[in-house]
This record gives C-alpha cells, sequence and structure tokens, in this order.
C-alpha cells in the first residue's frame, strides 16, 4: 500500500501560535529570528509605499545631515517589529485593533539587526462577543548595540481556545 | 553634491504648517501584489491570511487577501510623507493608530491629514515639531485607517539661505 495516496485530511497541522488563555498579564515573549534590514528592504519598502523622502533613498542626502547611509524608513522598521511578533502575539488570534504610544527612539540603517520582545499589558473579555478577548501588549526592538530603536502598545482581537458554556 | 535643499521642496519647513491646516494629497494608491502580498512577507509577518488567498474564503472579513493593517497605515503615511515630511529630520512616533475596515487587494488608497499641533522641539532650535492627524480612505470613500504621527522639521530659518 506504500503506493497509495496517504489520507491527508489525517495529518495533523503544526499549530503555530498562541489564544487568549495563553496572555496572562506580565507573560514576556522573546520573538524568534530577528530581521537584519538591507538596503534592499528600506528601498523596495519605501518606493513602494510611494515614501520617496531622500532621506531614506538618497544616501549622499542622508549624510548630508549626519547618517552615515541612508536613513531605514520607521515605517519598514515599525512592520518588521510587528511581523517578527505576529507568531507568539496574533497568528492565529483576530485582527489587528489599533496602536498606541509608537516611539521611535534610534535611526536604524542597512545592515542592523532587529530582535523583538513582548510583554502582556491587558487581557479582557470582549463584552460583545462570547469566543473573543482583547488583548495589549507592550513591545519593543533593540538593533545589535542593545540600543532600543522603537517601542510601541498594539492591540488585538483574539481568539480563546474554549467555548463559553452553554455553545 | 547638490546641497540638500535644491532636492526639496521649498514650501513644507516647519515654519509652513498651521493647526488646522488641512490637505488631501494628490496621489492615490492601488495595494496589490507587491504593496501587500510581497511586503508582507518581507516583514516576516506570518499571519497567512494576507498572503493566501484561499484562508479567508467565506469569512466575515470577506474573500481573498486581508491587507496588513500596517500596510495600509503605511501607504498612507508615504503618500503624505512629501507634503508632510519632505522637510523632515526625523519621525518621531504614532499615537492613535486604528485601522477601521478591512482592505483587499485591488482597493485605492487616498490619504487626508490634517495639522494637530505644531510646538518647539526640546532639544533642537533648527527644527520644530508638528503632529499630524492621517486618515486613509479607501475608493468608495470609507475611512480604512487613521493615526496620528509625530515628525521633527526643519525650520527654513536655520536651512535655508536667505
Amino acid at each position: 500500500m506504500s503506493s497509495s495516496t496517504p489520507d491527508f485530511d489525517s495529518f495533523p497541522v503544526v499549530v503555530h501560535g498562541h489564544q487568549f488563555e495563553d496572555f496572562p498579564e506580565g507573560r514576556e515573549f522573546v520573538h524568534h529570528w530577528g530581521r537584519t534590514i538591507t538596503a534592499g528592504d528600506n528601498a523596495l519598502f519605501s518606493t513602494a509605499t510611494c515614501n520617496w523622502n531622500p532621506m531614506h533613498l538618497n544616501a549622499e542626502f542622508a549624510r548630508a545631515h549626519g547618517h552615515l547611509d541612508v536613513v531605514v524608513n520607521p515605517m519598514l522598521v515599525l512592520c518588521t517589529v510587528v511581523g517578527l511578533s505576529v507568531e507568539d502575539l496574533s497568528e492565529i488570534g483576530g485582527p489587528f485593533l489599533g496602536m498606541e504610544d509608537v516611539r521611535f527612539h534610534q535611526p536604524v540603517h542597512p545592515g542592523d539587526t532587529l530582535t523583538a520582545s513582548s510583554r502582556v499589558v491587558e487581557a479582557r473579555e470582549s463584552q460583545t462577543r462570547p469566543h473573543t478577548g482583547i488583548v495589549t501588549w507592550h513591545t519593543e526592538a533593540r538593533n545589535q548595540h542593545g540600543e532600543r530603536v522603537v517601542e510601541y502598545r498594539r492591540t488585538n482581537l483574539v481568539a480563546k481556545k474554549r467555548p463559553p458554556k452553554g455553545h | 553634491m547638490t546641497a540638500p535643499s535644491a532636492l526639496t521642496g521649498s514650501n513644507n519647513y516647519f515654519e509652513d504648517f498651521t493647526v488646522g491646516q488641512r490637505m488631501r494629497h494628490a496621489r492615490s494608491a492601488t495595494v496589490d501584489e507587491v504593496e501587500n502580498n510581497y511586503i508582507s512577507k518581507q516583514v516576516m509577518n506570518t499571519a497567512q491570511s494576507h498572503w493566501n488567498e484561499e484562508y479567508l474564503a467565506g469569512s466575515p472579513l470577506g474573500d481573498g487577501r486581508l491587507v496588513f493593517g500596517l500596510i495600509t497605515g503605511s501607504m498612507t503615511v508615504g503618500l503624505a510623507s512629501q507634503d508632510t515630511a519632505e522637510n523632515a529630520l526625523s519621525e518621531l512616533g504614532l499615537n492613535a493608530v486604528r485601522f477601521k475596515k478591512p482592505v483587499h487587494h485591488g482597493d485605492t488608497i487616498t490619504a487626508y491629514t490634517e495639522v494637530l499641533e505644531t510646538a518647539d522641539s526640546p532639544d533642537r532650535d533648527d527644527a520644530g515639531i508638528v503632529r499630524f492627524k492621517h486618515w486613509g480612505r479607501n475608493q468608495h470613500g470609507d475611512v480604512v485607517c487613521e493615526l496620528e504621527r509625530l515628525v521633527l522639521i526643519k525650520r527654513r530659518s536655520h536651512w535655508t539661505q536667505p
């Protein structure tokens, strides 16, 4: 029977991510992988999002303002840090509601490497959706020198593992 | 090299922004393969709803790939960037970032801005801080995202020749 087609529906899914019950207040996560931001990343992201600012795309202009190279678009820094946190925080949870207090502390330059970590700030039940909670995390990212480059609070709807009683 | 001040606009220095000033940015942009499908993966966003066409089929969020909210936000900032940050020294931060409606491939974003506040910089006298409110709207006129943004912007008095 080795040549027959296996029952693919019986293969267990390798699940990645967390749900509401996994987010007690105060729990900390060190997010996977890290990311070195390259000149190519910055040029692609900045042009694709119509952000043609010479501080991001003209190295001589950036040098004339005291930088060693172009300044990586801070929105790319923010998107990457959120991206690194998605598996731990929101991959199987629910929609992204918003962010508060985003602070860019340090410029990022091509070749810098970012790593991210988060802490659960608040986790509460949704008043209107019985299968769902609302979780807020504080996330920060540091560069290869240990300097904090960005921090923010992010809030998502997050699915619960178990349906409430009566369902 | 060409003087930096010759490479950027002359009407968007700190002194040019006034509280209550409103701008509708002239260029709109459509979100498609590069903007969402690729950038979501580029920035390590592992949520497959952003790059798996089948994943959300039949869901209340709508069929097809859901645009990563921060890409909508980044395009809103990008579309507003020439008019608000061409003479910026740095982006300081964001606040009150909200994603109001799902965005899908093929949707077109237009950016709108209001100046909420202008202030001296506590750190340097050659620049000031402007707090902007930005809105991104889709082709149906629905607001899909909104955010506030703090930018450190050059003062003309210090950065241009009289």
